[in-house]
C-alpha cells in the first residue's frame, strides 16, 4: 500500500468511528503539480485526499480558524516537520490545544515520500530535534551565498529593490500560520504606524514588522514566499532572523510545546545587568 | 481646542548658553495650539513656578510644557506647580533641553535647532495627554530587614522604637555581622564586642522585632507598601524553643576539629556550634555537612548530652510567608580572597593573614584571647609589615575602588599591636592616606606619632620566606629607593568586595547593581539610601563600602525613609499603568511571560450563560509598574501605557 493510500484508510477510520470530525489535507489543484487544501468530514470523501511529494503547503494555519477548535473535538491534519514545529509553537502560545491535533506526519527526501510515525506533536519530537542538529535551513543556497557576500549598503539596495515591488497584498501574513492575531498591527490606524499605501516607507514598515513579529516563531516552511504575487524571498529574512535568534539566544522555533516565546521569556541569570 | 503653555528655562547657563531660548521662544510661540511661550532664567525657582502657575490661570491652559533639564530633576516640581493651578498633573510635560540638548552639543545654532524639535514634539504630545488620576494602594505597615549586621540592627531599632512591626531576617546562626568580628574600632578604639552585643540583645528582645536568624529570603513579590515574601528557615537540628542555650552539646561534640568561619579559620569549632560565644540568639545549629551522625549515621552525642531534649535530627526546613511595605537591604559586604596575590604569598605562607584574622587575633574572645602571634609558630611577632590597598585601587587583579576604610584600620591594627608587643616594629607600605572622617586623620596621626608605626610610601613587589622570616621587598617612592624587611608577619589590608552572592541576591529582591556587586542607589546624590525598586531602601556596605558610623547613619536614614512611608495607610501611585484591549488581543501570553512584575493575569470573556467566549490578557493596576514591556512585545498592539500611549508616542515621533 502507498503512503497516500495508508492515510486515506487511517482518515476514513478516524473520521468513521467519530476520533476526528475532520480531516485537513491535499487535494487535486489546478494543474497536474499543484495540490490545495481539502477538509474533509466524511468518511465517504477520502478518496480525494492526494499525499505526494507536491505537496508543500504547511496546512497548520487552517487549525486557528475561528471556531474551529472551540467543541473540544479533534481534528486531523496532513504535516511535514515544519508543519508539525508549527503546531509546537501554536500551542505554546495557547492558540491551540496540541492534544486535539491527530497528525499525519510525512516528509519528502529526495524527491521520495516518507511516511513520519506517530499521531501527537510530542512523538514527533526526534524528527524535529534533527532539525535543531542538522538545521536544513534555506533551500536556495545560491541566493543565500550571494546575500551574505554583500555589504551592508549593497544588502539594504537588494532589499529595497524587492521590496518596492510589494503591493500590500498582505498574503504573506494570511498564508503564515503563525500570524493569527484578529487585528494585526498593519489594520490598526489609531495611529497608523505602518503607512498603508506601497510605497517605499510603507513597504520597508510593513515587512520589517513582519519579520520581527516571525523571529524566533518562523519554521521556514515557505507559504509566505509561495503566497507573495510578486515573489519576494520573504522566507529568506525570515531565515536570517532564525540565524540570529539561535546565535543570541540558543533558540530553534517549535521544538516542543511548551517552549516559551523567545523574545517574551527571560531569565534571572542573564548576563546583562538590565535585568533585575 | 489646545491651549498650550511652553516655558523655555534657561538653567541659569546651562541651557541658555548653548540654546537660544528667546529664538526658541518665539519659534513655539508660532507652533499650532501654542497660547503662551516665554523663557526665564529658573523655571523651577520660586517666581519661575509662580508665572507657570499664572499663566495657567490666566490663559486657562489645557497643557503645559516646561523645556529644560531632565524630567528625573523636576518632572515631580512643576506638575505639583500645574496641579497647584488646577491643572491636572499629568498634562504637564518636559522637553528635556540640557542633558539631550545643550550639555551635549558645541553648534548653538544646531542646538537650537534641536532644542525646537524636542519641545515642538512634546508640545504634540501634551495636545493628547489625559488626566490621568493617581492610584491609591494600601500600606502594610510592617518592615522587613534582610541582614544583621550592625546596619540591619540599626534599621530594625529605629523602626521599632518608632513603634513599628520589623522583621529582622539573618543568614547566619547569630546576629552581629562583621562587627562582630572586630577587636577595637577606630577612631576611638573601643572594644567592638561591648558596643555591638548590647544592641544585638536589644533587637533580639524588642517586642516589635521579630527575629530569624540562619533564614535566607526565598522570594519576594509584589511591590510597595505591599510585598510577600517567603523566608526559609534552615533547619537548625536544635528546636529553638526548648534549647535553654547550656552550651553542654557543644562541650561534648567529638567533632572539634573543623575551622571556625567566624574566627577566619585561625580557630577551630564543634560541629554543633555557636559562631561566637556571645552569640544572639544563644541557640546552637548543627552543621550537617561536619556532624559525624550525618556522615556515618553514628553519633548523637549531643542528643544524649541535651536534657532539655532539644536535639532532633530529623527537623526539615520550614517556610514563613511575610506580607510587608517596606525591605531594607542590609546584607554587608565580604573581604576579598587575597590569595590573587601570589607574590604576597598569602594561603601559602601562614604568617601572611589578613586584616580580619588580625582583628580576631587582636580581640580578647578571639582564638589567642588577644595576643598577637604568629600562626605558623605561636611566637609573638617582633616585626609586623602592614600592607594597604592589597586588592583596592588595583584594577588588575584587585577592585578599581578604595575601600575606604582599610587606610583607618591599618592604623588601628599598628597601635593595637604597639599596645600589645611594646618592644615590636610595625611598617606600613601605603599609597596614600585616606583619613576624611571625624577624628580620622588625628587618629592615623597617633599611629605614627605616639605608636611609631613607619609608613613607606610605595607598593610591595614581593614577599618570600627566608631563615624563618617574611622578606619584603617593596619600594620607597619618597626616597626613590627599593626596601627590604624581614618580618615575622605580613597584614594584607584586603579590599572590601560585595557579597558572593550579592548579584543573584538583588535578582531575588529586584534591584540593581554595579559591576562590582554592590547595590545601587536610585540617585548617588540626592537619593542615597533608597534602591531604583521602591519600598526598597539600601543600608551599610551592601551599597558601597563604609565603615561603622557611616553604615549607622545610612541605616537610620532608611528608617526614616520607611516611618514616612508607614505614616499613611494608603500611599499615592503613579497612574502610568497598561491597559488591554480585549477585543483585539490574541491570547498569546507573551505579555504574561514578558511582564517582569507579574502583573498580567489570564482572564475569561464569558457569554451570558457562563460559556467562555474568548481568553485575554488582563493588567492588574496594583501591580503594575509602568515599565512598558509589555507593550513592546505585543504583536496585536493591544497594549497601551497611560501617560505614553501611542498616541501620544506616535504624536511624539511625528511633532519631530
Ligand atoms: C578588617 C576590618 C576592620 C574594620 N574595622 C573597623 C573599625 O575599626 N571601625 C569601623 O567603623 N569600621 C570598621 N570596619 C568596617 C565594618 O566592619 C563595617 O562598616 C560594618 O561591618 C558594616 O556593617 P553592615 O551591617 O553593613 O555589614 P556586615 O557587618 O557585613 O553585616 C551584614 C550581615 O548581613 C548578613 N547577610 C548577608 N547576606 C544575607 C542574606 N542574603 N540574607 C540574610 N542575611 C544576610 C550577613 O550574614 C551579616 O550578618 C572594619 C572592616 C574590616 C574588614
Ligand atoms: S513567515 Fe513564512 S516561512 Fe515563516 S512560518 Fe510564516 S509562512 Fe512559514
Ligand atoms: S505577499 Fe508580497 S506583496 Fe503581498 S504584502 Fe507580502 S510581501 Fe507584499
Ligand atoms: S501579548 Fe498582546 S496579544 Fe498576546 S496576550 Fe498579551 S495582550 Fe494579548
Ligand atoms: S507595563 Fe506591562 S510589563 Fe510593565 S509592569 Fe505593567 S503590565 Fe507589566
Amino acid at each position: 500500500m502507498s503512503i497516500e493510500q495508508q492515510y486515506q484508510a487511517r482518515a476514513k477510520e478516524l473520521l468513521s468511528g467519530g476520533a476526528v470530525k475532520m480531516v485537513i489535507g491535499y487535494g487535486k489543484g489546478t494543474t497536474g503539480n499543484r495540490r490545495r487544501p481539502i477538509f474533509i468530514s466524511s468518511p465517504d470523501d477520502v478518496g480525494r485526499l492526494v499525499l505526494d511529494d507536491s505537496c508543500i503547503i504547511n496546512l497548520s494555519g487552517y487549525l486557528v480558524s475561528e471556531g474551529l477548535l472551540s467543541d473540544e473535538k479533534r481534528v486531523a491534519v496532513f504535516l511535514r516537520p515544519e508543519g508539525i514545529r508549527a503546531i509546537n509553537i501554536l500551542a505554546a502560545e495557547s492558540q491551540l490545544d496540541a492534544d486535539q491535533i491527530v497528525i499525519f506526519g510525512f516528509d519528502v527526501n529526495d524527491n521520495e515520500l516518507r511516511a513520519l510515525k506517530g499521531i501527537h506533536v510530542e512523538e514527533f519530537a526526534d524528527v524535529i530535534g534533527s532539525i535543531r542538529e542538522n538545521n536544513p535551513g534555506f533551500a536556495d543556497k545560491e541566493l543565500l551565498e550571494k546575500i551574505e557576500k554583500m555589504t551592508a549598503q549593497e544588502r539594504f539596495a537588494f532589499w529595497q529593490e524587492e521590496f518596492a515591488k510589494c503591493i500590500k497584498c498582505y498574503a504573506c501574513r494570511q498564508a503564515c500560520p503563525m500570524c493569527y492575531c484578529r487585528r494585526c498591527i498593519v489594520d490598526s490606524n489609531q495611529p497608523q504606524w505602518v503607512n498603508t499605501s506601497s510605497h517605499s516607507l510603507g513597504n520597508f514598515e510593513w515587512n520589517i514588522v513582519r519579520a520581527f513579529h516571525l523571529s524566533g516563531r518562523c519554521v521556514e516552511c515557505g507559504n509566505c514566499d509561495r503566497a507573495c504575487p510578486v515573489n519576494i524571498p520573504l522566507r529568506l529574512i525570515n531565515h536570517k532572523m532564525a540565524v540570529e535568534v539561535l546565535g543570541a539566544f540558543d533558540h530553534v522555533a517549535g521544538m516542543s510545546k511548551t517552549q516559551e516565546p523567545v523574545l517574551a521569556s527571560f531569565k534571572k541569570d542573564d548576563s546583562e545587568t538590565f535585568i533585575l | 481646542m489646545a491651549k498650550i503653555g511652553v516655558f523655555i528655562c534657561h538653567c541659569g547657563e546651562n541651557v541658555g548658553a548653548k540654546v537660544d531660548c528667546t529664538k526658541l521662544a518665539a519659534a513655539m510661540g508660532e507652533h499650532p495650539g501654542v497660547a503662551v511661550s516665554v523663557e526665564y532664567k529658573y523655571f523651577c525657582s520660586d517666581p519661575g513656578q509662580e508665572s507657570v502657575k499664572k499663566a495657567i490661570r490666566e490663559n486657562n491652559l489645557t497643557g503645559v510644557v516646561v523645556a529644560a533639564c531632565s524630567p528625573r530633576m523636576h518632572e515631580a516640581t512643576f506638575r505639583k506647580a500645574c496641579a497647584e493651578a488646577g491643572l491636572n498633573p499629568y498634562l504637564c510635560e518636559i522637553a528635556n533641553i540640557r542633558e539631550q540638548c545643550s550639555w551635549v552639543h558645541t553648534d548653538k545654532d544646531m542646538a537650537t535647532e534641536k532644542a525646537m524639535d524636542i519641545t515642538r514634539s512634546m508640545v504634540e504630545k501634551v495636545k493628547r495627554n489625559n488626566k490621568l488620576q493617581p492610584i491609591e494602594v494600601p500600606v502594610t505597615r510592617r518592615a522587613l530587614v534582610i541582614g544583621g549586621g550592625i546596619a540591619g540592627i540599626q534599621a530594625a531599632l529605629d523602626i521599632a522604637n518608632a513603634g513599628q512591626e520589623v522583621v529582622l531576617v539573618e543568614r547566619e546562626p547569630s546576629l552581629g555581622g562583621h562587627m562582630a568580628q572586630l577587636s577595637e574600632t577606630f577612631p576611638t578604639l573601643d572594644c567592638s564586642q561591648c558596643i555591638m552585643t548590647p544592641r544585638m540583645v536589644e533587637a533580639a528582645q524588642h517586642p516589635k522585632i521579630r527575629l530569624l536568624t540562619y533564614s535566607e529570603i526565598e522570594s519576594v513579590d509584589g511591590y510597595i507598601g505591599n510585598f510577600t515574601v517567603r523566608v526559609r528557615m534552615k533547619s537548625r537540628y536544635i528546636d529553638i524553643d526548648k534549647c535553654t542555650g547550656c552550651g553542654d552539646c557543644i562541650t561534648k561534640c567529638p567533632a572539634k576539629k573543623i575551622s571556625s568561619e567566624f574566627d577566619c579559620d585561625l580557630g577551630k569549632r564543634t560541629a554543633v556550634y555557636t559562631p561566637f560565644a556571645q552569640s544572639v540568639p544563644n541557640i546552637p545549629v548543627i552543621d550537617k555537612a561536619n556532624c559525624i551522625y550525618f556522615k556515618n549515621g553514628k553519633c548523637k552525642i549531643c542528643s544524649k548530652t541535651c536534657q532539655c531534649d532539644a536535639i532532633d535530627f530529623a527537623m526539615t526546613d520550614t517556610f514563613v510567608d511575610l506580607e510587608v511595605g517596606a525591605i531594607v537591604v542590609a546584607t554587608g559586604f565580604q573581604v576579598q580572597n587575597n590569595s590573587v596575590y601570589g607574590e604576597y604569598g598569602y594561603g601559602t605562607y601562614p604568617d601572611v593573614i589578613n586584616g580580619l584574622q588580625f582583628e580576631r587575633m587582636a580581640s580578647a574572645s578571639g582564638p589567642t584571647a588577644g595576643k598577637i602571634q604568629r600562626p605558623s609558630d605561636g611566637a609573638e611577632p617582633q616585626t609586623v609589615v602592614f600592607i594597604q590597598c592589597a586588592g583596592s585601587r588595583d584594577p588588575s587583579k584587585g577592585v578599581r575602588y578604595c575601600s575606604k576604610i582599610c587606610c583607618m584600620y591599618t592604623a588601628k591594627h599598628a597601635m593595637l599591636y604597639a599596645h600589645k608587643v611594646h618592644d615590636g616594629k610595625s611598617h606600613i607600605f601605603y599609597m596614600d592616606i585616606r583619613a576624611a572622617g571625624k577624628g580620622y586623620d588625628e587618629f592615623s596621626r597617633r599611629a605614627i606619632e605616639e605608636d611609631e608605626a613607619a609608613y613607606v610610601r610605595g607598593r610591595v613587589s614581593k614577599v618570600w620566606q627566608e631563615n624563618g622570616k617574611l622578606m619584603v621587598r617593596g619600594v620607597d617612592t619618597l626616597l626613590g629607593r627599593p626596601v627590604e624587611i624581614a618580618a615575622d608577619l605580613v597584614v594584607l589590608a584586603t579590599a572590601m568586595i560585595a557579597q558572593p552572592d550579592a548579584k543573584e541576591f538583588a535578582k531575588t529582591i529586584g534591584i540593581g547593581y554595579d559591576e562590582y556587586g554592590f547595590y545601587n542607589e536610585a540617585h548617588l546624590k540626592l537619593r542615597p539610601v533608597e534602591s531604583s525598586t521602591a519600598g526598597v531602601y539600601l543600608a551599610g556596605a551592601c551599597q558601597s563600602p563604609k565603615d561603622i558610623p557611616d553604615s549607622v547613619a545610612q541605616a537610620s536614614a532608611t528608617a526614616s525613609k520607611v516611618l514616612a512611608l508607614f505614616s499613611k495607610e494608603t500611599l499615592e501611585r503613579e497612574p502610568v499603568v497598561a491597559t488591554n484591549n480585549e477585543a483585539t488581543c490574541a491570547g498569546c501570553w507573551g505579555c504574561v511571560l514578558a511582564c517582569p512584575y507579574n502583573a498580567i493575569e489570564q482572564k475569561d470573556i464569558l457569554d451570558r450563560s457562563g460559556r467562555i467566549i474568548k481568553r485575554v490578557a488582563s493588567v492588574n493596576p496594583g501591580l503594575c509598574q509602568g515599565c512598558g514591556t509589555c507593550v513592546t512585545f505585543c504583536r496585536s498592539n493591544s497594549l497601551d501605557l497611560a501617560g505614553f500611549t501611542e498616541k501620544q508616542i506616535f504624536a511624539e515621533v511625528m511633532g519631530l
